[in-house]
């Protein structure tokens, strides 16, 4: 349903946010008018001035309005440890269930042979000038469980094999309070294949 | 079209897309059916019980439905024991996918292809027989798809003799000449699908490269370029020594082309 005017273009327009269909859209159009007025023209300019200055970091290519991230300036951080991510969702994801204390790397995406994605679309060049430093004593992969993931893994991991540092991959099996019988094949073959010793 | 309903066919994904919040859209390669699009519903969720299984390199015994071109997936199980490629085997599984989607049309169906599909493989996974798996698989689709290659006779019908040197034309077959890329042991090996040697393989690499760019028609595989951009990355030849040393092999997708080994006619 394409209504004309200004209402309609903003539920037209809150669609693009994820989860959000046209029902939402338009529950959320009218709460902001109607009720919340201030509480809109305040989205309305963080979102303006977050589009205009987010930037990525230097250093890490985390999304960030400076010029180095909250983590990369940091100075309590461990410098010798990084932690290779897809995306600026995962750094906070681990940054918060972790006690994580190193620095992280942001890849924007994984390896994906199919779609053409390579080495030069994840910055990698970056990651490979911070290993040549010689500054970095391990890495740490977290990149996600799926096939790609785990090709980037391997790539990145012979990456700082060149450059003699080692390298660590995230374990994945079984989750916590998770019971076998409800548990699937797949995750428990893996976990089966990466079971540690006690 | 009429409503299919398919139970527990076997299936390798080739490839995945992301659609909407929480489905996959998948390009299955079914034993019967030949290569299918699939929609997989809902499979994205967190407490999602297939995600972990709808994966390439996996095989699977999948059901579905549907009447227009994209079916719906319904039920997947995983088919035990398997094994899980691994390392750099995983790029040369990425380069099959792309060669089974270039070579099949939708909807045909080969089930002697998959059948090679699933050697190739167990052949990556073994590891130690990486390129032969590779080139035997190539072979072999370019057979299947009806592209097959003329290997025992020459283009004046005498038979391919193991110490003379070759060319190849993709249309006529091997034409014999003094300074020929192709020893004639190449193509002996190539027929009876025993390669071996490593100066076959090598040949073999230059030959099966030479006629899938020939059948691609300018397409360019951009598997073969991304896994070519990762060479140069590990350090080419070098990066990869120490893995190479451990199996016995070299880049098996055809790595980066240096002038020497570059087709000149």
């Amino acid at each position: 349903m394409h209504r004309k005017g200004l209402l309609g273009q903003l539920i037209q327009n809150l669609c693009c946010l994820p989860g959000v269909g046209p029902k939402t859209a338009q529950r959320m159009a009218f709460h902001l008018l109607q009720r919340d007025r201030n509480g809109a023209k305040m989205l309305a300019q963080t979102l303006l001035r977050a589009i205009e200055e987010m930037g990525h970091c230097r250093q890490c290519r985390t999304l960030t309005e400076d010029d180095l991230c909250d983590i990369c300036a940091d100075n309590s951080r461990d410098d010798s440890i990084i932690c290779i991510v897809e995306s600026p969702a995962d750094v906070w994801i681990v940054d918060q269930a972790t006690v994580f204390k190193g620095r992280y790397f942001v890849l924007h995406g994984r390896l994906s042979p199919l779609d053409g994605i390579g080495p030069d679309e994840l910055g990698l060049d970056q990651l490979e000038q911070q290993l040549a430093t010689g500054r970095i004593k391990e890495l740490i992969l977290a990149t996600n469980s799926t096939v790609e993931g785990e090709a980037t893994a391997y790539f990145i991991s012979e990456l700082a094999r060149k450059h003699r540092v080692p390298s660590s991959r995230i374990a994945h099996g079984v989750p916590m309070g998770g019971e076998l019988e409800f548990t699937d094949s797949g995750t428990l073959s893996h976990a089966f294949n990466g079971r540690v010793e006690m | 079209m009429t409503e299919t309903v398919v139970y527990l066919q076997p299936a390798f994904i080739l490839q995945q897309r992301k659609y909407r919040e929480t489905s996959l859209i998948i390009d299955a390669l079914t034993r019967d059916f030949g290569r299918i699009s699939l929609l997989a519903k809902g499979v994205r969720k967190t407490k999602s019980k297939t995600a972990g299984m709808l994966q390439p390199f996996i095989p699977l015994t999948i059901s579905y439905f549907g009447k227009a071109e994209l079916k719906t997936l319904t039920d997947v199980e995983m088919i035990q024991p398997f094994s899980q490629i691994k390392g750099l085997a995983l790029y040369c599984g990425f380069y099959i996918n792309e060669l089974v989607a270039c070579f099949l049309h939708k909807y045909d169906p080969h089930p002697e292809v998959f059948g090679h599909y699933r050697e190739c493989l167990s052949g990556l996974a073994d590891g130690a027989g990486m390129e032969a798996a590779l080139r035997l698989f190539e072979l072999n689709l370019i057979e299947c798809s009806g592209y097959g290659l003329q290997l025992e006779y020459d283009d004046k019908q005498h038979p391919i003799a193991s110490a003379k040197k070759y060319d190849f034309n993709v249309g006529l077959g091997p034409v014999e000449a003094g300074r020929g890329q192709f020893s004639g042991r190449t193509f002996q090996a190539l027929s009876t699908r025993e390669l071996i040697d490593p100066q076959v393989l090598s040949e073999a690499k230059l030959l099966m490269r030479t006629v899938i760019d020939v059948y691609l028609q300018g397409r360019q595989l951009k598997s073969r370029a991304v896994i070519n951009n990762i060479m140069k990355h590990t350090g080419g030849e070098r990066g990869l020594q120490t893995y190479r040393q451990s199996q016995h092999i070299s880049n098996g997708v055809g790595g980066v082309i240096t002038p020497s080994n570059m087709k000149n006619e």
